[in-house]
């Protein structure tokens, strides 16, 4: 307490004195140094004007000085100086006034322009707003912009990624589709090659049994030829199905040897009626060797004969009672066969220019479509338009099988050259293989046309086709190995002696001679008058195959020569129709033409 | 403290009634008034002395004008002392206005400083606000402060703002309060009679046993003459802006509020008068 007593005294002393000695020295004097300093200025200023007069009047005064007498006027001109010195001033005051009215306005133009010019600034300032916001705007969308990217490169990315990794996945699955398909193609082969195996192991028994078979024939044979055996007139005619007889394993041959005997041999002692029956049953030819399958004397090999060309027709007869199709001569070259519409295959046999009859086979419920010897001459192949083909023996004109299965008339049927299988082709468009031991079909190959003319190599089967195609088919794959397309309907197919040539005849009237080798159209023969007549229409080479003849719609035979290319001879007198096929002799001698109107010609060169 | 508010503007807005005559034998054109002025206490001669300047230019010829100067009874003055000071210690108790005699020529070499111009006087005003706080706060506050305040100092001084003063002043005049003072007070004391310019000592305003120092117990220490014993007539005055405070003044109190600009207390001793 008391210290704040004491601090409140000096210090209340402290103000006390401060105020005192402003009052003392402060406002005392303050006003009057003000107003005395006020005073200084003024009279600063009248000093300066007074300094001004003074000149002027002592200038006056010392022009004046010589007349002092003349105060009046000294003083009315005084004044009148004065006066003047008034208006002077008065002038420059009013001039001082202007300067200052346009100095004013001077300002306020200056402060409008001022104001203008604020005006701009805020309008800019304005603006930089507007912009700065825009700016700002366009940030933010560009921020955005980059955002979006950003997520599409990663979805990208992430595309990306899985496109690789798909793409090693597919690499792996085409690696193991290589290798499954190397593997598969592996066993492919494997596999064909055994069926290949088994094919040749089949073929191999096939002909062991026939062997067998054949064994066994000569053995029954010898046995049968010691002792006599009656001949039976009725013959059991085997009719069989395709289906059947696959269990039998006999063939035919030997079945009328042991069940069927025939009774129109005399009686004869059985030694020397042995013979006789031999001949009887294997047909007139005594001083031939029994057995049939061995008989091979007459297979055509190579160029047994000259062949001349025909020149002149020997002998001009009537052959059958209706269109005559097919004509072949055998292979030993004393038979001719012809086939016809009246549902027969006529014998006939070559003697001295003459051609004389000497059997018919029946058994076919239709017309004839093509004959054919199987290469020894002991079997015929006929194939009819009932749908069927025939196999009778030649020798006894018996039937011995009826191949039976296509569904259209049997165009063409021709023996393989082993002679135990058959190929027949046929309107219904299919090519069947027959097995002739077992009288069965054994395939049958879709060949897409029908089969107008087959002919047989030892690998090879070709047939000539409703569509203007020859067909190749390999004979124990089923497929076809070559298609050979012509100008038109292939009516008919040859081969030469050596199998080479392929002659092929089709209804553009052109004949065709193909090289088996190259598979190229070696020759093409053509005539002015030579025309296709049937879809049936048969040509044939010369045996040794340098000639080629072939009949026409108007009756006449051409015979081209193959070596020149050229037309070697027109034959056309003796034929009223169209002729339909022509045979040429493996001696090379004859020639005969059949034709539709009943008849047939034997030509030679004599 | 509306007290201490209201001692701050006292002591800042203190005014000594100045009549500035021009020296007779100045080489005048005609003859020079006398200008009167109320020159501030707190401020310097130089820089307030412009108008006085411009008048008497008016009368002399430039050739004549070299450096103005001023003096009192023939005492030339140190420009570089506060107004206040000067006028306390040359005539304090004689009659106002306080008349100095204006000089352009003949400037006396050894007794003042040249002044050509006012940063000049910046320059020592500084350095004077530094010596200040070296003793008071070790430099530390003044060392702190940016170029720009202490050139708020100088501004607030030059253009009597004292608003403008005082907002960087008073961190000069903060103290942790722990310490419950300055360092050191910045003081000087200043004699007429005698050779040295003023006495200036290290003194702390709290003692080591906490007792608060006075100004009697500064003026016991420094000079003990200074303060008369009971049964003499006093022979001295202790004059602080013109006023005589109480000895028992705490140093600090009188530290914080009756120091000048420049952060001392300029302490004047002069003879008591006799009436």
């Amino acid at each position: 307490m008391a210290e704040r007593r004491l601090e409140c005294s000096w210090k209340r002393h402290v103000v006390e004195q401060l105020k005192q000695r402003d009052r003392v020295q402060r406002h005392a004097f303050e006003e009057i140094i003000h107003q005395y300093n006020r005073l200084l200025e003024k009279s600063d200023l009248q000093t300066v004007l007074s300094e001004r007069y003074q000149s002027d009047k002592y200038d006056l005064q010392n022009r004046h000085d010589s007349s002092p007498g003349l105060d009046l006027s000294r003083n009315d001109s005084l004044q009148q100086e004065m006066a003047q010195m008034r208006i002077r001033h008065q002038e420059e005051l009013t001039e001082l006034h202007k300067k200052r009215g346009e100095l004013a306005q001077s300002v306020i133009e200056l402060n409008h322009q001022i104001q203008q010019k604020d005006k701009e600034i805020q309008s800019n300032e304005a603006k930089m707003e507007e912009y700065q916001r825009q700016i700002a705007e366009l940030e933010g969308e560009c921020r955005e912009l980059r955002g979006k990217l950003q997520d599409l490169e990663q979805a990208n990315q992430t595309l990306k990624d899985e496109y690789d990794a798909l793409q090693i996945t597919f690499g792996a699955l085409e690696e193991k589709l290589r290798r499954t398909t190397d593997d598969n193609q592996e066993l492919v082969s494997r596999w064909m090659a055994e069926k290949s195996q088994e094919a040749n192991k089949l073929n191999a028994e096939n002909e062991k049994d026939c062997k067998r078979r054949q064994a066994k024939l000569q053995k029954e044979l010898a046995e049968a030829a010691k002792e006599p055996l009656p001949l039976d007139p009725d013959d059991d005619i085997e009719v069989l199905a395709e289906d059947s007889g696959k269990g039998t394993g006999e063939t035919s041959p030997n079945r009328p040897l042991s069940r069927t005997p025939s009774k129109r041999v005399s009686g004869q002692s059985p030694q020397s009626s042995l013979l006789g029956s031999i001949s009887n049953i294997f047909g007139r030819r005594p001083g031939n060797s029994y057995g049939s399958s061995p008989e091979c004397t007459e297979t055509p090999s190579g160029v047994c004969a000259d062949v001349r060309v025909p020149a002149t027709a020997l002998h001009v007869f009537e052959a059958h009672d209706g269109e005559v199709n097919a004509v072949r001569f055998s292979p030993g070259s004393r038979l001719l066969a012809t086939g016809g519409m009246d549902r027969r295959v006529k014998l006939w046999e070559v003697v001295s220019g003459r051609c004389e009859p000497k059997g018919a086979l029946t058994g076919s419920n239709a017309g004839i479509t093509s004959i054919e010897f199987d290469s020894a001459g002991s079997y015929l192949l006929a194939a009819s338009n009932d749908f069927a083909s025939r196999i009778w023996t030649v020798d006894d004109f018996r039937l011995r099988h009826t191949l039976t299965g296509h569904s259209g008339k049997v165009l063409a049927a021709r023996f393989l050259l082993d002679n135990a299988r058959i190929v027949s082709g046929s309107y219904d468009r299919t090519l069947k293989l027959w097995d002739l031991r077992s009288k069965v079909c054994m395939k049958t190959v879709f060949a897409g046309s029908s089969c107008n003319d087959i002919v047989c190599t030892e690998q090879c089967v070709m047939s000539g086709h409703f569509d203007k195609r020859v067909r190749f088919w390999d004979i124990r794959a089923e497929s076809i190995v070559r298609e050979l397309e012509l100008m038109g309907r292939v009516t008919s197919l040859d081969l030469n002696h050596d199998r080479t040539e392929l002659l092929t005849c089709s209804r553009d009237d052109l004949v065709k001679i193909i090289d088996l080798r190259s598979n190229a159209v070696r020759q093409t023969f053509s005539a002015q008058g030579f025309k296709c007549g049937a879809d049936w229409t048969r040509v044939t080479f010369s045996p040794d195959g340098s000639y080629v003849a072939g009949g026409s719609a108007d009756g006449a035979l051409y015979i081209w020569n193959v070596l020149t290319g050229k037309l070697e001879r027109t034959l056309d007198k003796n034929h009223s129709s169209a002729i339909n096929s022509v045979s040429w002799s493996p001696s090379g001698a004859y020639v005969v033409s059949v034709e539709k109107g009943c008849k047939a010609v034997l030509w030679s060169d004599m | 403290m509306a007290d201490d508010k209201d001692v701050l503007r006292d002591v800042w807005f203190g005014r000594i009634p100045t009549c500035f005559t021009l020296y007779q034998d100045e080489v005048t054109e005609r003859e020079a008034e006398p200008f009167y002025l109320l020159l501030p206490r707190v401020s310097y001669l130089t820089l307030v002395t412009d108008k006085v300047k411009k008048h008497f230019l008016k009368v002399m010829k430039a050739e004549d004008v070299e450096e103005i100067w001023f003096e009192y009874e023939g005492t030339p003055l140190k420009w570089h002392y506060p107004i206040g000071l000067l006028f306390d210690l040359h005539a304090s108790n004689t009659s106002l206005p306080w008349s100095i005699t204006v000089h352009f020529k003949n400037f006396p070499e050894r007794d003042l400083l040249h002044c050509p111009c006012n940063s000049v006087i910046e320059a020592h005003f500084m350095s004077s606000i530094k010596e200040a706080d070296a003793l008071k706060h070790k430099s530390q506050v003044i060392n702190d402060m940016q170029k720009k305040d202490h050139k708020q100092l100088w501004m607030g001084l030059q253009n009597d703002k004292f608003d403008q003063f005082w907002a960087i002043n008073r961190k000069l005049m903060e103290y942790p309060t722990e310490e419950g003072g300055f360092r050191y007070i910045p003081f000087r004391i200043y004699l007429t009679m005698s050779d040295r310019p003023f006495i200036q000592k290290l003194f702390r305003p709290i003692s080591p046993d906490g007792h608060t120092h006075t100004l009697g117990d500064l003026l016991k220490e420094v000079y003990p003459v200074a303060i008369a014993s009971d049964d003499e007539a006093k022979r001295y005055q202790v004059v602080i802006h013109g006023i005589e405070p109480l000895l028992e003044t705490p140093l600090q109190w009188l530290s914080e509020h009756l120091s000048h600009p420049d952060n001392f207390l300029h302490i004047s001793v002069i003879p008591a008068p006799s009436d």
